[in-house]
């Protein structure tokens, strides 16, 4: 369990990170969502005891990171961006040297040893020199390293940065698979990551965070009205005042840009209501041939883009700010 | 403890499968090997005033302070520096060690590589002991002041590859640092205020050596080349530690 408290980070007159407040319960999993340059990592640095923060705190497991590390950070398995090993060292002697700093010794050692090796797939390169290692396995040395000691937090910054979409399913299960042991804190800049792995988000920018949640009260919050995309064959002419007069349609815009012959038109409606047989019955009223009928499924990426996405005009302003 | 075990072992392992490790290794044994063969040449002439090669060996020369100003850089360079140049050191400073015990143990991997290095100079005692007779004491006492000075001079290094997380500045600045050091006792012959005189000659490591090699061990040398140690590791582990606020 991992409080963070107001924090904030200046570097010089350059604020990283301001004024970040956030907590993660037992057994959640929970993304911090953020473009490049949001403040992703400074967050991550201070949440693992790397960078001191400007201003605020942080406890594990009720214990401050910077009144007592050591024993805090015992609690914490931390994969960095870049995962950094000795590029000289042998796979197994890598991890028994951090096993070594985390105080682990002897038989207990040695069995957590083989564990994380099983368990993160590293059985065949155990013994080959960390230098000559794929991208993805480094990674998997990184996180085997980091869950050596049965860490109770696992914090992962950028798990799958870099891979190829392969070694990216399998990072992925296997953060999947640790999530059921351990609570984790990931951050990513790719949103169907997010979507696939995080019970709750935190979409961070220019080092503030604009918004939390799970991904389906974010989607709720701010994208409105859920949509309906009925498609129609021909110009369906007098269709959008029908399906407007229909109960339960907020409004009705037609897509500009739709196949030529067909019309496609959005019918905006409550979450938690099913319009799908009203428009069905009302094209057949109509003698409308209905092509397609589907609920637009609005991403969390047009969340993201919406929120941290800015208007030119604003960011003279802003910068002044931050030069301030 | 943890943190000097783990960093202690790394190290070393670091060092000994390091082509560096052996590049400096050749480097030292050439220029000493060259070294001894030049004073048992100056000694065996019947004109050369006399005196005892060992002795001459380990510190009375310029070679000596030559190399060792040398090869300390090169032995600490990497240490520090690496780990901040390839990120290594966020993993280590997120470990429940502390930067002390990092900086010991980077230290003492040192002092065991550089004392290695030192190991083969012992073969050149055997060939004088093979043809002459030798005074073990002497010899005894400066493998001491090789160890008291040379701690001191990595100490220094440590500190040097601390600052930067370029190798060749962390050399550069270790190497200034040793000229400083080692031309204090020069300065000596500067003053004539009895006092600095004084103070001067207490630095000077030209000296230390000079009563280690002839077999004085004072022990107010080891305790300076023990303090002034302590001091430039302090530094680092603070230096350390001020990295993340920058």
């Amino acid at each position: 369990m991992i409080e963070a408290q107001g924090l904030s980070r200046h570097y010089g007159d350059f604020v990283a990170v301001r004024d970040v407040t956030f907590e993660v319960g037992e057994g959640e999993i929970v993304g911090i969502l953020g473009p490049n340059g949001a403040g992703k990592t400074t967050t991550i640095r201070m949440i693992t005891g790397f960078l001191p923060p400007s201003n605020g705190r942080v406890r594990v497991y009720g214990r401050d990171l910077f009144e007592d590390p050591a024993e805090a950070r015992r609690d914490i398995g931390y994969l960095p961006e870049n995962v950094a090993l000795y590029p000289e060292m042998r796979v197994s002697e890598y991890l028994r040297y951090r096993a070594q700093l985390e105080g682990m010794r002897g038989a207990a050692a040695k069995s957590a040893l083989g564990e994380t090796v099983e368990r993160c797939l590293l059985s065949e390169v155990k013994d080959q020199i960390v230098g000559t290692l794929s991208k993805g396995y480094r990674q998997r040395v990184g996180l085997a390293a980091a869950i050596l000691h049965n860490p109770r937090v696992l914090v992962l910054d950028e798990p799958t940065v870099g891979l190829d979409p392969k070694q990216i399913i399998a990072i992925r299960e296997l953060i999947r698979d640790l999530g059921k042991r351990h609570t984790l804190l990931l951050s990513t800049h790719i949103l169907p990551e997010v979507e696939l792995l995080c019970g709750r988000v935190l979409i961070i920018d220019r080092g503030s965070i604009v918004a939390q949640g799970t991904p389906q009260s974010l989607r709720e919050r701010w994208l409105g009205n859920a949509v309906l995309r009925v498609v129609l064959k021909g110009e369906a002419a007098g269709a959008e005042a029908r399906l407007q007069a229909m109960a339960g349609a907020l409004a009705v815009r037609r897509e500009a840009g739709a196949t030529a012959g067909e019309s496609a038109l959005l019918v905006e409606h409550d979450h938690g209501q099913d319009l799908r047989e009203p428009v069905f019955r009302l094209a057949v009223e109509n003698g409308w041939v209905l092509l397609g009928l589907g609920a637009e499924k609005a991403s969390l990426e047009d969340i993201f883009v919406r929120l941290t996405t800015h208007d030119a005009a604003q960011e003279p302003a802003r910068a002044e700010e931050i030069v301030q | 403890m943890n943190g000097i075990r783990a960093t202690l072992a790394r190290e070393l392992r670091a060092y000994f499968f390091s082509p560096l490790a052996y590049a400096v290794l050749t480097f030292f044994l050439l220029i000493n090997g060259f070294v001894f063969w030049l004073i048992v040449s100056f000694l065996s002439n019947p004109r050369s005033p006399g005196g005892a090669p060992a002795e001459l060996f380990f510190g009375q020369t310029v070679f000596f302070w030559l190399v060792l100003l040398l090869i300390t850089p090169a032995v600490t360079m990497r240490l520090l520096a690496e780990e901040r140049r390839s990120g290594t050191i966020e993993v280590l400073m997120t470990a429940p060690v502390t930067e002390t015990q990092v900086v010991l143990g980077k230290y003492f991997a040192a002092l065991v590589f550089y004392a290695f290095l030192w190991l083969p100079t012992l073969i050149y005692i055997g060939f004088l002991a093979r043809y002459s007779t030798v005074d073990w004491g002497p010899i005894g006492s400066s493998f001491l002041g090789i160890l008291a000075i040379g701690a001191v001079f990595l100490a220094v290094g440590v500190f040097a590859s601390s600052v930067s997380r370029n190798q060749v500045v962390a050399a550069s600045l270790a190497f200034a640092i040793l000229i400083l050091l080692f031309s204090f006792g020069l300065l000596e012959n500067l003053f004539n205020q009895p006092w600095l005189k004084q103070a001067f000659s207490y630095l000077d490591v030209w000296s230390h050596m000079d009563d280690f090699s002839k077999g004085i061990v004072n022990t107010r040398r080891l305790v300076y080349c023990v303090s002034l140690s302590a001091f430039f590791l302090f530094l680092s582990a603070r230096s350390l530690e001020t990295n993340k606020w920058r």
